[in-house]
């Protein structure tokens, strides 16, 4: 029976394993497809990322800016969500259609359907905010909104995940501690502070880590409303990485940019861990 | 005497008013946010069912003056829209029956079996968990395009036939199912096989379900990778189908929207059938 292993691993191996060590080999190399040869040139990929190239540079800023800004939003809507949820007994379920909706539906349609609702003329944002007396906006097509118009658009889109996955953790929560606590005479802030926020800060660190992880990989999103413009203010790491590969065919250097956003990964990774484990442990 | 046990008393019911108060305040405020919520879907659906003069009014109406099934009837007689989604269907389909079936094998055997280089093995499939996909995107490509699959929708179905993150959840929920039932049919004379399909499948069918409507909505969804390998129009997906739609029809929203919303319908409609299930799966995929 173990012999039918072989080919899934096999598999694996093909898609999986080869892929991380030829990433990181081609990010040594000047690769180009259509190019006859591929030099090793050493660290000097990842020497033209940091040193040279304005548009590495643009393009980390944006998705460090895209990251730290999406994380705290999502958690500040989600969580109070949740908590409500947890509250409501009768048409739970609605209501939580309602926020999961947004999340099955494809990330290219929700997409198109926030440039609807962008549109400078069309659009009813703008229309909306004229209503009420206010100016409306060029949302997606001046430099100093087009990311967070974009990040809008998709904080909505991830918000009914982690209300799921916060909804989870507090059903999690067993009610004799709750029963105890209402025994010992305490209100329902107590009960909040002493035992909902403490027993939740598994299920929060998980959510900062996943919900982290996938912003500072954004790329549906900014590809399909702004296409990383206008004049690269929305570009992110992912997208750049794209462009780079399949637009300008430098696969090498696009290589070298994706280990470095793998390192920077880990990085916030280990030490959104480190800091959440130390503050568990008092 | 009395006014002493009366206050109590009394103090209680007006807290309990109070609290339904609190609820009912908790609900309203509820379904104002719920409402406000999915109010975009509303207006995707309002686009679509606009007429192509009414789209470019200023400022947009709310409602369709005159709802028409027109744009959608323009979006399936003007573009190969069965095709993609047909396309999306067998790709998404075909993903998740070959990732059920390798990872609940694998999980199994992983689980259950001994062999030499177990735990290393493991270890190595829980680094791959850990790398994130653009890190894979250009190394694949051109594994990919080695292998002639460029586009095709075998470019789509081959890289994604294992997941490591199956095998791990598999493997956790066989570990615990007891060896002695394995045995016992094992001494029975079932074939190792028969084992496996009469016995481990159906006691991980909720893990499997989970990681199958979490399989099929990844690859409904997925944008980047068909982006890259699929450059012909009949050989779209639906997600990369409706980018190329939205730049022929750049400015008529209620054709782009009426294509959107057909692609996300269907994938609501099953959501709200199998909310239960889809939302244990969801978290669970999460958890891991």
């Amino acid at each position: 029976m173990a012999i039918c292993l072989i080919p899934i691993l096999a598999l694996i191996a093909t898609f999986s394993l080869l892929p991380i060590g030829w990433a990181a080999w081609l990010s040594f190399h000047r690769y180009n497809q259509l190019a006859p040869t591929a030099p090793w040139i050493g660290l000097r990929n990842y020497e033209f990322a940091f040193q040279t190239d304005p548009f590495f540079r643009n393009a980390l800023e944006n998705t460090v800016k895209y990251a730290v800004v999406a994380v705290p939003l999502n958690i500040v809507f989600s969580l109070p969500i949740a908590l409500g949820l947890n509250h409501i007994g009768r048409f739970r379920a609605v209501f939580r259609t309602a926020f999961f909706m947004p999340v099955v539906a494809s990330a290219v349609a929700v997409s198109l359907l926030w440039n609807t609702i962008y549109a400078p003329q069309v659009g009813w944002l703008n229309a909306f905010l004229e209503q009420i007396g206010l100016e409306g906006q060029p949302w997606l097509s001046d430099p100093d909104l087009a990311l967070w118009s974009v990040l809008v658009a998709a904080v909505w889109q991830d918000l009914g995940y982690n209300i799921l996955v916060f909804l989870a953790g507090l059903q999690g929560i067993p009610d004799d501690f709750y029963d105890a606590a209402k025994v010992d005479g305490a209100g329902s802030w107590q009960r909040f502070r002493g035992i909902t926020l403490p027993l939740l800060q598994r299920t929060t660190a998980l959510v900062l880590v996943l919900t982290m992880i996938s912003y500072l990989q954004e790329f549906t999103h900014i590809q399909v409303m702004t296409a990383g413009g206008p004049i690269h203010s929305s570009e992110t790491m992912v997208l750049y990485i794209y462009m780079k590969a399949f637009e300008d065919l430098q696969m090498g250097y696009a290589s070298a940019m994706s280990m470095v956003l793998m390192g920077i990964i880990l990085l916030i990774t280990l030490a959104q861990l480190r800091l959440l484990r130390a503050r568990w442990e008092y | 005497m009395a006014a002493t046990v009366s206050t109590p008393v009394g103090s209680l019911s007006r807290q309990r008013r109070l609290r339904r108060i609190g609820t009912g305040i908790l609900y309203v405020l509820f379904a104002l946010v719920a409402f406000t919520f999915t109010l975009p879907f509303f207006l995707m659906l309002s686009n679509a069912f606009k007429s192509a003069a009414e789209i470019v009014r200023i400022p947009p109406t709310l409602f369709p003056q005159n709802p028409s099934w027109s744009s959608f009837r323009t979006v399936l007689t003007e573009a190969p829209y069965e095709r993609w989604f047909l396309n999306s269907l067998l790709v998404s389909g075909t993903i998740t029956l070959i990732v059920l079936f390798t990872c609940s094998l694998a999980g199994y055997i992983f689980a259950k079996f001994e062999f030499p280089g177990r735990s290393v093995i493991f270890v190595f499939l829980l680094v791959t968990m850990m790398v994130p996909f653009p890190v894979l995107l250009i190394p694949t490509y051109l594994i990919v395009n080695e292998l002639g699959l460029i586009n095709s929708l075998w470019a789509l179905i081959v890289p994604a036939m294992v997941s490591a993150f199956g095998i791990f959840l598999m493997r956790q929920f066989v570990a615990g199912i007891p060896n002695d039932l394995i045995d016992a049919a094992r001494l029975d004379g079932a074939s190792e096989w028969a084992i496996y399909i009469r016995i481990i499948v159906p006691l991980v069918r909720a893990p499997m379900a989970a990681l199958g409507i979490f399989t099929f909505l990844a690859a409904w969804n997925d944008y980047l990778w068909p982006l890259i390998v699929i450059n012909d129009l009949e050989k779209s997906t639906l997600p990369l189908a409706l980018t190329f739609f939205n730049s022929q029809h750049a400015q008529r929203y209620d054709l782009v929207m009426a294509a959107a919303a057909m692609a996300v319908i269907p994938v609501i409609i099953v959501f709200v059938i199998f909310q239960r299930q889809i939302v244990n799966a969801l978290v669970l995929a999460g958890l891991k």
